[in-house]
């Protein structure tokens, strides 16, 4: 295997690197604010000092109020409060739900555990670019729906979703709507004071802060049932000891997402504009999500009759990420791709890019020829498909 | 963090496909389905293969193994291509269990060529 410092890591999509103000103040915190936020005694009023300034950086970030902030220890969990807890506090009302087929497994098996319990779920496809028309979705939504969820940018395709006109008719039609945000928040401006949302999924390692950090946004007057039980902690809707230092990274991370990202943004698209130009006259080459309109910091990519596991090797050592699901027990394709009608062998050959703050010019020049190189290689070693 | 799926010998093979290739009128054995290709063409001469090249679409472990299986049959009697049995190139290869499946289409396909090679072998004799 290569060495680290051969590495060059276009999977920011899977994860960040810390940023340095972040691992600043997370050293900080470990050392001077260790405390229990809960304990009454002086150094506890100094780690809950630490969480309630973390909790305004966010705040500050999504335009929200502190207090709507829950921490969690990441995206899948604040997913997991969010459907679950909002879907069985309502099932009084109805047990109609709608989401996407092209959400996160963090989204998707939740759902899925509901539909076990007796929810009736609705499965909305995306159109061929991931996009999901807002008169598809209002067309899903029924007298007995209580709960949409549907994610701001997917994580394969970087397929961007209105969330501001999707949040109006719920809110219109009475519907509680939960966005997972996890690819968007620090990454794209989100200002929830104008975009109807109820409960809003993140974790701060998508946005250089640490792993094991998240946070569930609630709109005041959204009752949740808790999924965990234990304590008082953060009003009873997740109780459990506060891990002080690994949010106060979050804060720091938003804080720094708040003053950076749109020079974030505006690199990363020329680093992916640069990407798609260098490797677009490959024959066969299919851009998988929107051409147009996407989260510039990912581009997934394919070319027919190739193996995506031998595409991964053949990449190193670049640190991309397959557009299938496999591993070593399973060689599924990508659910993703496959809603937006990609055949089983498209999506096997899929490559997701994702570019972040750290990516370089020389990165994405090294990626193109090693990709070139790659799907030249493994083209000459296929024999041709016997009809 | 997950372990290398891939060992020495697997890395070694996959970076060096030197067998790549088909042999211009040579006997054939091949096989696909929707998840992999596999083609072996061979050179053979006094009953001994001279070339043997392959063709490949599919995982690093079957690239890998269909590159280990020309490199040990080139210089050896065609007759052992219908006795080859995988079980040690899978071992060489630390093929996972989940994927024997496809190493066992590679045998059937090194034994199809063997039955090529022989059916030509006695069309020249006839």
């Amino acid at each position: 295997m290569p060495g680290d410092s051969d590495l060059i890591y276009l999977d920011y999509a899977a994860t960040t690197p810390l940023d340095p103000a972040v691992a600043a103040r997370m050293q900080s915190v470990q050392s001077r604010a260790y405390f229990n936020p809960s304990s009454n005694h002086i150094g506890g009023r100094r780690s809950a000092a630490v969480v309630q300034e973390a909790a305004e950086q966010l705040a500050a970030l999504l335009n929200v109020d502190p207090t709507s902030i829950v921490w969690t220890s990441g995206a899948t969990e604040a997913n997991n409060l969010a459907i679950m807890g909002a879907a069985r506090q309502r099932e009084h009302r109805g047990r109609h739900l709608v989401t996407m087929r092209t959400e996160h497994k963090a989204v998707t098996d939740v759902f899925r555990q509901l539909e076990k319990q007796g929810f009736d779920v609705s499965w909305l496809v995306p159109d061929e670019d991931g996009s999901l028309p807002a008169d598809r979705f209002e067309a899903a939504l029924r007298d007995d729906t209580q709960l949409a969820s549907i994610m701001h940018i997917n994580n394969e395709t970087g397929a961007v979703q209105d969330i501001a006109k999707l949040g109006a008719i719920c809110k219109e039609r009475g519907v509680l709507f939960h966005v997972d945000a996890a690819q968007s928040v620090g990454k794209v401006a989100i200002d929830i004071a104008k975009v109807p949302v109820d409960l809003l999924s993140l974790t701060a390692h998508k946005f250089y802060g640490p792993k094991g950090a998240g946070a569930l946004f609630v709109a005041s007057g959204t009752p949740l049932i808790p999924q965990m039980f234990g304590g008082g902690q953060q009003r009873r809707i997740r109780p459990g000891t506060l891990a002080v230092d690994l949010i106060a990274g979050l804060g720091m991370a938003a804080s720094v997402a708040a003053t950076r990202h749109q020079d974030d943004l505006r690199h990363v698209a020329a680093l992916k504009s640069r990407l798609l130009e260098g490797i677009r006259d490959i024959d066969g080459l299919q851009v998988n999500g929107p051409l147009l309109g996407g989260y510039p910091g990912i581009l997934n990519v394919g070319v027919a009759d190739i193996d995506g596991e031998s595409l991964l090797l053949a990449l190193e050592p670049l640190c991309v990420a397959t557009g299938s699901a496999c591993n070593s027990q399973s060689q599924e394709p990508s659910y993703v791709l496959r809603a937006l009608g990609r055949s089983d062998r498209e999506a096997q050959s899929a490559i997701r890019f994702s570019l972040g703050r750290q990516t370089s010019s020389e990165d994405i020049e090294r990626a193109v020829e090693i990709y070139r190189n790659a799907v030249q290689k493994l083209r000459d070693l296929a024999p041709e498909w016997v009809a | 963090m997950s372990a290398d799926p891939y060992n020495h010998a697997v890395r070694a093979y996959f970076a060096n496909t030197e067998h790549c290739g088909d042999v211009p009128g040579g006997a054939v054995g091949f096989f696909q389905d929707q998840g992999m290709r596999v083609r072996l063409s061979a050179e053979v001469r006094d009953g001994v293969i001279t070339r043997l090249l392959f063709r490949a679409l599919g995982c690093p472990h079957l690239i890998a193994a269909a590159e280990a299986v020309c490199r040990q049959f080139e210089g050896q009697s065609a007759s052992a291509l219908e006795q080859f049995a995988s079980g040690q190139i899978m071992r060489e290869l630390a093929v996972p269990v989940e994927k024997t499946g496809r190493i066992l289409a590679l045998e059937d396909t090194v034994r199809s060529l063997g039955q090529a090679v022989q059916d030509r072998l006695s069309t020249t004799q006839d």
